[in-house]
């Protein structure tokens, strides 16, 4: 279960200490998905961040429990083995590193901190693979490097085969569906709704409501100005579609 | 013998040494004259300093303090196993092998297994003691100080030639091994042909046996004639660990519609200097130079081109990348010429620093001088530190930051390496340069 609790975040070096978090409380039980919606500016990537650890951002006060245990003061790596996933609005393209290689890597850093085995390079091919086919990821994406050249939509691809390798337990998707065409938007969509099991959290943060059209949310919070506005049922976004966020942007935090 | 100026003890050091050496060094008729009128060059300046221009990185005279003694006859016995223990991921190539060995031109150590009627070899320790007068002629063209230290001191080196229309099927590995236990200077001249039509892969590894001395002092000139339509790819890998001083400097003649692509990897010298001449000498002509420097503690590592595109209608290309840590310096000037007549040129030039740490050090200097009107050229040069942004997307997947440090620098550097084209050089080059960063 992941707990928020009363958070507060602001970027790390604003000397005028401009919050962007102004206290979100928000539980996430375990084996469902939410979704956060809110208008641009609403703190959504920056609650994605914070969650992933990102220290350009810090938590000035409340706190992030995974499964019971505060998560504040781990690195991101630390976090990524307790299971916890980020995955990218704008994913990074690394040059000269193939993403097999950073795939292998991720895995095996995971699987060390988890205190499993490293995979062998033929049970490691096999894995990707399979999980690669079924995200329509080819032979050749995974030898060049990690999503140089790639298209938007083959980038949240990738983004979706890493969190299916990685298998956390926590994952964040941050406006996966910016950019992309419907049919992309439904590849990655299937692709993380096949995530979806009793031992997995999921926060879906969106601005539109399509994305979850294909991942149906448990529950829809509406993030504005630093804090949960509302909670609803999936036909809260619904809702939000025909009359956007200005009832939550007029409104005084 | 010598009315000079020399000031300093390592420039009297030389002078004894070559005073000295004379009776010794390889060479009769003109070549004792070569010798003396090339060591007279170098005594009417000394030591490059930091107030001659193309040296004002790199204080030769000021970091050359102490000139080892010019090596003695080798009677180390040397082997194939203890060359492939010493070349690393370079041994396993499938290459013709010449050897030097303390500067000495090893023929129980070389195999070159093309014909003659394709590649032609000769010492040149061999060809200066019979000194034919075409050979003068190759001494010509040099220029600069460390040239003509290497002029008066040269002990051999290599002559090889690609004849016309015939491709080496394999690459040239040649091997500049040290193996005496007692630091020593060496000078070695190596004389490149590649004939009209002709191709060649050739790769100068640098390295250092078990047992061999630290401070080692080498000068190493290695002249290139590429005649038109002919293409020659050149390779370096110099990985010292030995505290050693490494002079290089390579001259390269481009004919027309020929093709140079050039690559050097240095890491942890004591002090580099990398000399780099290029002149297009006919049209159409094309040229690839790049380039990988490592360097910590302390160490030092130049890289110093003049392209000169002395005709119209070439295009050069130019890509540097170092990795620099502790208190190292690293050094890049690049300078373009485009002559008057030389329109359509093509040059771009591309230098890159990646500091990890916050005392390291690069001077970068490129320099355009165009003279011609129609002409596309550029550089551009950085210095960065890894990147936030990526270091945070990998320890979000739960990499550690030393790999994910590790894994960003050699992205950084695999940039320039893989502007290797033959596969089996590129991953043994590619080895060598992250083995040095992951042994930091």
């Amino acid at each position: 279960m992941l707990e928020i609790k009363n958070l507060h975040a602001r970027i790390a070096d604003d000397e005028n200490g401009t919050e962007i978090l102004k206290g979100i409380n928000l539980i996430v039980p375990t084996g469902e998905i939410h979704a956060i919606m809110g208008p641009n500016g609403s703190g959504k990537s920056t609650l994605a961040y914070v969650l992933a650890g990102r220290d350009d951002y810090e938590v000035t006060s409340g706190d992030i429990l995974w499964n019971g245990e505060s998560i504040l003061e781990m690195s991101p790596d630390e976090r990524a083995a307790k299971g916890v996933f980020l995955a990218f609005q704008y994913p990074m393209e690394i040059p000269g590193v193939a993403t097999m290689t950073f795939l292998r890597a991720a895995l095996n850093s995971v699987r060390k901190k988890r205190g499993q085995k490293e995979m062998t390079t033929p049970e490691f091919l096999k894995f990707v693979r399979a999980k690669a086919a079924e995200l329509g990821v080819s032979d050749d994406m995974l030898k060049r490097p990690l999503n140089v050249g790639f298209s938007g939509g083959e980038k949240k691809r990738m983004e979706i085969l890493q969190m299916a390798v990685l298998e956390p337990t926590l994952c964040v998707l941050d406006e996966t569906d910016s950019g992309l065409d419907i049919d992309a938007i439904r590849i990655v969509s299937e692709g993380a709704t096949k995530l979806r099991s009793p031992d997995r959290a999921m926060l879906v943060i969106t601005h539109y409501q399509r994305l979850l059209n294909y991942i149906v949310p448990d529950k829809v919070h509406v993030l504005a100005k630093g804090v949960i506005q509302k909670t609803g049922g999936k036909e809260l976004a619904m809702e939000l579609e025909k009359s956007g966020y200005a009832e939550f942007t007029g409104k005084a935090a | 013998m010598n009315v000079t100026t020399l000031k300093t003890k390592a420039e009297n050091q030389l002078r004894e040494q070559f005073d000295d050496a004379a009776t010794t060094l390889p060479g009769s008729g003109w070549v004792k004259t070569l010798r003396a009128n090339a060591f007279a060059a170098f005594a009417a300046d000394g030591l490059p300093h930091r107030r001659v221009e193309e040296w004002k990185y790199t204080d030769l005279r000021e970091r050359l303090r102490d000139v080892p003694a010019p090596v003695a006859a080798s009677s180390k016995a040397v082997t194939a196993a203890d060359l492939d223990r010493a070349l690393g991921s370079l041994a396993a190539l499938d290459a013709e092998r010449i050897v030097l060995v303390d500067g000495v031109y090893r023929a129980d150590l070389s195999k070159i297994t093309a014909e003659t009627t394709v590649i032609e070899l000769m010492s040149l320790a061999a060809m200066l003691a019979k000194a034919p007068g075409w050979l003068e002629a190759k001494f010509a063209n040099d220029s600069g100080v460390v040239v003509a230290l290497n002029r008066a001191f040269m002990t051999d080196g290599v002559m090889l030639k690609v004849r016309k229309d015939q491709a080496a099927a394999k690459p040239v590995l040649l091997v500049h091994a040290r193996a005496g236990a007692e630091a020593s200077a060496i000078a070695v001249r190596n004389v490149i042909s590649v004939e009209a039509g002709a191709k060649l892969t050739l790769i100068e590894a640098h390295i250092a046996l078990d047992g061999a001395a630290t401070g080692n002092l080498t000068n190493a000139v290695t002249d290139v004639a590429i005649a038109d339509g002919a293409s020659c790819v050149h390779i370096k890998s110099f990985v010292d660990r030995a505290g050693s001083t490494h002079l290089s400097t390579w001259t390269t003649r481009i004919g027309k519609d020929a093709s140079y692509r050039g690559f050097q990897l240095t890491a942890s010298p004591a002090l580099a200097r990398n000399d780099i001449n290029i002149t297009f000498a006919g049209t159409g002509g094309k040229l690839d130079l790049s380039g990988v420097f490592l360097a910590r503690g302390s160490e030092h590592i130049d890289t110093t081109l003049v392209v000169d595109h002395a005709v119209p209608e070439c295009e050069s290309r130019e890509l540097f990348k170092g990795v620099l840590d502790g208190r190292a310096h690293g050094v890049f000037q690049g300078k373009i010429i485009v002559r008057p007549d030389a329109q359509k040129t093509d040059g771009k030039q591309m230098s890159q620093a990646l500091m990890l740490s916050p005392d390291a050090q690069f001077s970068s200097k490129p320099e355009l001088e165009i003279y011609a009107d129609d002409v596309v050229c550029g550089h551009g040069a950085t210095c960065t530190e890894i990147d936030g942004d990526l270091m945070f997307y990998c320890r979000s997947r739960g990499i550690p930051p030393d790999v994910a440090r590790a894994m960003l620098t050699e992205s950084f550097v695999g940039e320039a390496v893989d502007k290797i084209e033959d596969e089996a050089v590129r991953a043994a080059i590619s080895t060598l340069a992250i083995d040095w960063l992951r042994a930091g």
